[in-house]
């Protein structure tokens, strides 16, 4: 077993050791075991970065090979949780981030063989403003996905007035699940916009490209009207909580399914 | 040497409230100092507070019975009461049981409300009298010490003060579970009842910006406004108002709803949907129950608060249990400090201490020399054992000198085994601060010893 493989394994264990770390914290109450399972992703996460640099140092090419794409949004995932951390204290948020970025990493080591073919031409921009915002959007939205279910969750607890001892100090507020939520929207529907029509740029430009409707583009583009939808009502008409909440994991959903089709459809690609 | 704790009290429990107030110490100093005058006891301290009177004592050489009748008969005395109505209303511990009722009483699980941070203040505040007034010497400094960390272990390691269990601390812990941090919030007054105020009293000490106060008659409103620093409003201008405020509490005398589901959906759409607490202690309630239905809204009324309080209350009862193995723990450990008062111990915890750091510098020593044959290992030993027991022989002829003088053995005995550390204890990091710049690493000490001899030379 090479240094690459053993790298790998230790991403893996400590993603996977922090998570059930966090989840134990959280179901017995124990500050210092969260404490440890964030230090342990805090970890994971370095030697995440270390293995996407070795990957690229190693060969520039990989961009285009597409296969390490469940490694980058591993990555995002946490990224995006780091920053919310940092700047909502919201520690709480790891209860999705840890075991999505361990699923995303495995999924990415068991996906390794797939190659999902990418053109040719225009790598680095394609990169950039498709695969990059994409993938920020996608982490961005899986962030949503936690505060809105815990939203949902934990509104209902305060409506309804039951098992509010339950709802120890260590939960976030209402509010702050909610303030993911609008970050997730503000920052990540223009992110989305410009990944995906970054793709229609594309076409318009490549050298014998031609753009044609097909299920994949029309299952984008639902997704980006509901996005847009959830954009408006939030941003505009000033849509708050639950129903945003709702929306949102709605969003997170169309996407999952509209990348699983696209690595599909990209597999099949001679 | 006896140096038995005896605790003599009253609380909520034993005694009703007419007892309490007769019983209570007005003026806890001066009685302190007349038990240490007229009583057999040679330390003490007294806390009395609205629902408890403790009395701890440390006994001279004397029985049990003696001095608890000479502390009830002085107790009487002073609050001018019936001896035997004192004694069928109080509870009286010794030894280890006393401890353990002194941890229980600071770890807040003799309280009234279970958990509940005050007595653990009252109790600090007492025990620094007693030391002012010199009633509290070694074994009462040591019993309130230890009850201070313990409970605050107890705060620490159990949930047991983690939950609101007064309607107005739940108040305050739900709109912290909706707004976060009430930094910047405003909260609206209709009708200007005691509980209303109390409830918003706790509101603006935890971060709630500015208030409303809405009321029928502007006169009191005003006067509430002077009191809580908010602005005064007649009732029936609230509507126009209600869109600034986050959080409502209602307790008007009104027979109907003077809050309702429709004007509320008006007010959060003038608000973008911003949340809104409403609060409706009022019986019957001023606020529509549909309002609860809205989204973004969340209304709480006296019942519903209520029952967050029981739910509470039974979370810290379930807390409770963790909370006494702590102190049972807690009370064994202090009793092994107790045994070591006595002579005999610390002179083998000294010698043990003494010889383990001979054992430990001779083996330093033989690792930097090398191989050597048994007989000199022999005589090395030989050499540092006795190097060991020589130094501590006139430590152990002062403590034994000094354990002869009535009062002072407690005193000298733990000075020593706080000098040379014998109960293996660690200092808090955010003690002695004053002094943190003196470190005692054993490189320091090095340091120290030998700038020291190079001054004499």
């Amino acid at each position: 077993m090479g240094l690459f493989d053993t790298l790998h394994i230790f991403i893996i264990a400590l993603y996977a050791l922090g998570t059930v770390l966090f989840l134990t914290g959280i179901t017995t109450g124990n500050e210092k075991l969260k404490r440890i399972a964030i230090w342990l992703a805090v970890v994971g996460f370095s030697l995440n970065t270390i293995d996407l640099g070795i990957i690229l140092t190693s060969d520039p090419t990989a961009l285009s090979g597409g296969t390490f794409y469940f490694n980058i949004l591993a990555w995002s995932v946490l990224a995006i949780y780091f920053f919310l951390w940092w700047r909502l204290r919201l520690e709480f948020l790891a209860i999705t981030a840890l075991p999505l970025a361990l699923l995303l990493f495995v999924s990415s080591m068991a996906l390794g063989g797939i190659r999902v073919i990418m053109p040719p031409q225009l790598t680095a921009l394609f990169f950039g403003l498709h695969i990059g915002t994409l993938v920020l959007t996608l982490g961005a939205l899986m962030m949503a996905l936690g505060a809105g279910v815990a939203f949902i969750y934990y509104n209902r607890k305060l409506k309804t007035k039951a098992g509010l001892a339950s709802m120890g100090s260590a939960v976030p507020s209402l509010d702050k699940f909610d303030t993911v939520n609008r970050w997730a929207v503000a920052i990540g529907f223009p992110l989305y916009t410009l990944g995906l029509f970054s793709t229609f740029f594309w076409y318009w430009i490549a050298p014998n490209k031609e753009f044609t409707w097909d299920i994949m583009k029309i299952g984008s583009l639902a997704v980006w009207f509901l996005y847009a939808f959830l954009f408006h009502q939030r941003i505009v008409l000033g849509w708050r909580g639950r129903k945003p909440a709702i929306l949102a994991i709605w969003v997170f959903v169309g996407m999952c399914i509209s990348l699983i089709h696209h690595t599909i459809t990209f597999r099949v690609m001679p | 040497m006896n140096r038995q704790i005896i605790l003599i009290g009253l609380n909520h429990r034993t005694a009703g409230v007419d007892v309490r107030e007769k019983f209570a110490l007005t003026d806890v100093e001066n009685f302190e100092q007349g038990l240490m005058a007229h009583c057999p006891v040679l330390e003490c301290m007294a806390l009395s507070t609205c629902n408890r009177v403790e009395i701890i004592a440390v006994a001279k050489n004397v029985s049990k019975r003696e001095v608890v009748d000479s502390i009830i008969q002085y107790w009487a005395a002073i609050c001018k009461g019936d001896p035997e109505l004192l004694l069928d209303n109080t509870y009286n511990y010794s030894g280890l049981e006393a401890v353990k009722h002194v941890f229980s009483v600071a770890s807040s699980l003799d309280s009234m409300v279970m958990g509940e941070p005050q007595i653990l203040g009252q109790l600090k505040d007492a025990y620094r009298a007693a030391v002012a007034k010199g009633t509290a010497k070694t074994i009462v400094n040591r019993l309130l010490h230890k009850s201070f960390s313990v409970a605050k272990r107890i705060r620490t390691e159990t949930a047991i003060a983690s939950s609101a269990v007064s309607i107005s601390f739940a108040a305050v812990e739900l709109a912290r579970k909706i707004f976060g941090d009430l930094e910047g919030t405003k909260a609206m007054l209709v009708g200007a009842g005691e509980m209303a105020e109390l409830a918003a009293t706790h509101l603006l000490r935890n971060g709630v910006q500015d208030v409303i106060i809405a009321n029928r008659t502007l006169s009191r409103a005003k006067e509430l406004a002077d009191s809580l620093g908010g602005e005064p409003i007649q009732i029936e201008n609230m509507s126009d108002r209600l869109h600034e405020v986050d959080i409502v509490i209602s307790s008007t005398g009104s027979p109907v709803a003077v809050i309702k589901a429709k004007d509320v959906k008006s007010v959060l759409k003038r608000r973008k949907n911003k949340p809104m607490f409403f609060i409706d202690i009022a019986v019957p309630r001023d606020i529509d129950p549909d309002v609860n239905i809205l989204d973004n809204v969340y209304l709480y009324d006296i019942d519903d608060l209520k029952e967050v309080v029981e739910d509470n209350m039974a979370q810290r009862q379930e807390e409770a249990a963790k909370a006494r193995t702590v102190v049972d723990l807690e009370t064994d450990t202090f009793g092994n400090w107790l045994h070591s008062l006595n002579l005999q111990p610390t002179i083998v915890d000294l010698v043990e201490k003494t010889e383990d750091v001979a054992h430990r510098e001779l083996n330093k020593t033989l690792k930097k020399i090398g191989q050597v044959d048994e007989r000199t290992r022999k005589a090395l030993e030989t050499l540092v054992l006795s190097v060991a027991h020589k130094s501590m022989h006139e430590p152990i002829c002062f403590l034994k000198r000094r354990t002869q003088e009535e009062g002072s053995a407690e005193r000298f005995i733990d000075l020593a085994r706080r000098m040379f550390n014998l109960d293996d204890e660690s200092i808090p990091a955010e003690a002695h601060l004053d002094r943190k710049s003196n470190t005692c690493s054993a490189e320091d000490i090095n340091d120290l010893i030998e700038a020291s001899k190079n001054k004499e030379q």
